[in-house]
């Protein structure tokens, strides 16, 4: 006890200046976290906790399970989309080139756009009218306007393109910074053992690069999971994701303890993607 | 030097090494999708500047032009004369400025001390920040938004300020713990053993050290703030600010209004974007990945 006070007394300042940081964090981000989930399991008629009520409310919907699907499917093809063009595009600025700054400076302007101009962008160019229907009705693919909002697989695409857009930039960065961190006297060696170009990427610069690119994936997937601004402005009400279904529930139905219980279940799914990713590629790593 | 190319070709011409062609396939596939990417990249931004300066003949058809045919500046006119932009412009500007000045209040000494932490600990405290970005904003903007009406802090400046700072907080924490980590703790040291306290030792040795890092973490989240939607939407019932304006605009359908607004909305992030890559490239993110 004494030895705690003299702690308390010696690291007074610091206790000071972090203590703000902690308050809000505690106060804006935990409660209202913590509160969602009271709401979710509150009757939303007496007050009663707690009930899974709104839980067996919103499962039974087929809104719901649209959402659900729907986002996670966002996410699968968002993902491999924006991580396998990321890695080429990474490969390609790692190699020595006249034009390699210039096309770096590129890349990077999506990053320069906000997430919802680039939503209007998408707008423009994948409505009925748009661009994209324009340019294949040019070179002769489709004759009549395709809708690309009506829902289904494509509209996923649609998002998920929209998506990649807007941050494969960002992926690039990561897994640039882990290229660049290879010494080159790696490849140097494996040149004199006489590896292929497939042998050095998998067998060198793969498992290299391996914890910069758990991170993107896992900033990526947690991004990806919460999309919100994208379906908005691009898919409207038809085609719904967990973070809109919370939304809408609130505004325009006005039910908090369902809008809560969609958020609960996003914040299970975000969860159990990210630990679940971390336990199989760390007990991989301790099985190697 | 002339001759040797042409007597290269000539050896190419008789025979075609394989390896030779598969180099050159390779070259020309790399080449092919690097334009492909470009063009990916900087289309979409031309199509929107295009639209916004489009005569309406060229863009509400069936077949729209893919070059600018009938120029015109009446959209930007019409936008700027009918004043509708100032309001949320100025809300923006102000929302995002405040979150910028209280976030590096909040979050710099706090940062300082988490960078000062024994390693452990320290690995501890940033991913338990960082697992805040777990938390979806629609379950946080939630209870959020239902406190501030109890509270009347809908449709105020400060209830935003106060929403946007639970997304900035975490980031800027984050950044300036890196920031922090390069200031050697010898000069706090010597500093002290010269005869300063802890807080003399803070502003005149570390602050001035630490100035270019806080200045790059506060733009990085005032640029979080201008951008920032989803608290916006939640709290925002009558006066909107920039990107929801925009967002209202599409949701009426009207393209040439919300291209305005959205290019509006897209310069400052551009220019400061790419006045700021360098810390884009390796601080902003490295902390990250430096632990």
């Amino acid at each position: 006890m004494a030895a705690l006070k003299i702690l308390f007394k010696r690291y007074k300042l610091e206790m000071l200046m972090v203590l703000p940081l902690i308050i809000f964090i505690l106060g804006f981000t935990l409660v209202p976290v913590l509160q969602c989930i009271y709401y979710s399991f509150q009757d939303p008629l007496t007050g009663a906790f707690p009930t899974l009520d709104n839980y067996r409310l919103i499962v039974g919907s087929r809104k719901f399970g649209d959402a659900l699907k729907n986002t996670v499917l966002v996410t699968l093809i968002g993902l491999s989309l924006e991580m396998s063009v990321g890695m080429m595009v990474a490969l390609l600025l790692t190699t020595k080139s006249r034009f390699r700054g210039i096309f770096r400076a590129i890349t990077m302007i999506p990053m320069g756009v906000p997430t919802i101009v680039s939503g209007v962008i998408m707008l423009y160019i994948f409505s009925s009218n748009g661009y994209l229907n324009e340019f294949l009705y040019r070179i002769g693919v489709i004759k009549l306007p395709i809708d690309w909002a009506q829902g289904g697989l494509r509209t996923l695409f649609m998002v998920a393109i929209a998506d990649m857009w807007k941050v494969t930039p960002l992926v690039i960065i990561l897994l640039l910074s882990g290229l660049e961190s290879i010494p080159s006297s790696i490849y140097e060696a494996s040149a004199i053992d006489g590896a292929t170009r497939f042998q050095n990427f998998f067998y060198i610069t793969l498992p290299l690069i391996k914890p910069f690119f758990t991170i993107a994936l896992i900033m990526r997937a947690i991004d990806a999971f919460r999309i919100f601004e994208l379906p908005m402005v691009l898919a409207g009400r038809n085609t719904m994701f967990l973070g809109t279904y919370a939304y809408s529930e609130y505004f325009d139905y006005n039910n908090i303890h369902a809008s809560g219980a969609a958020s609960t279940i996003l914040l299970l799914l975000i969860a159990a993607f990210v630990f679940g990713y971390i336990m199989m590629v760390g007990s991989r790593e301790v099985e190697q | 030097m002339k001759l040797r190319k042409e007597m290269g070709l000539i050896m190419a011409e008789r025979k075609i090494d394989p390896k030779v062609l598969q180099r050159r396939i390779n070259r020309v596939l790399k080449a092919l999708f690097i334009a492909g990417t470009i063009f990916f990249i900087l289309v979409p931004i031309l199509l929107l500047f295009k639209i916004s300066v489009s005569a309406p003949q060229d863009i509400l058809t069936q077949h729209p032009p893919f070059l600018i045919k009938n120029f015109t500046w009446n959209h930007w006119k019409r936008v700027l004369a009918a004043g509708h932009i100032w309001v949320p412009l100025w809300k923006s500007v102000v929302v995002a400025t405040s979150v910028a000045l209280l976030g590096i209040m909040i979050a710099a000494p706090a940062a300082y001390v988490i960078s000062r932490l024994p390693t452990g600990i320290k690995y501890g405290v940033l991913l338990a920040i960082f697992s805040t970005r777990m938390f979806p904003e629609v379950g946080i903007a939630l209870p959020i938004s239902v406190t501030f009406i109890q509270w009347g802090l809908v449709d105020t400046n400060f209830g935003l300020v106060l929403a946007h700072l639970i997304k900035v907080l975490p980031l800027m924490a984050w950044i300036l713990t890196g920031t922090f980590d390069s200031i050697p703790k010898d000069l706090e040291q010597s500093a002290l053993v010269d005869g300063c306290d802890k807080l003399q030792a803070l502003v005149i040795v570390v602050l001035p050290l630490s100035l270019a890092g806080m200045a790059a973490a506060s733009i990085l989240c005032w640029l979080e703030s201008w951008n920032e939607f989803t608290y916006a939407v939640y709290l925002c019932l009558a006066d909107a600010t920039l990107p929801l304006k925009t967002y209202y605009y599409v949701r009426r359908g009207n393209w040439f209004e919300s291209a305005a607004y959205a290019v509006f909305l897209t310069i400052p992030v551009l220019i400061i974007t790419f006045a700021l890559q360098n810390y884009l490239k390796s601080d902003y993110l490295s902390g990250a990945l430096k632990y």
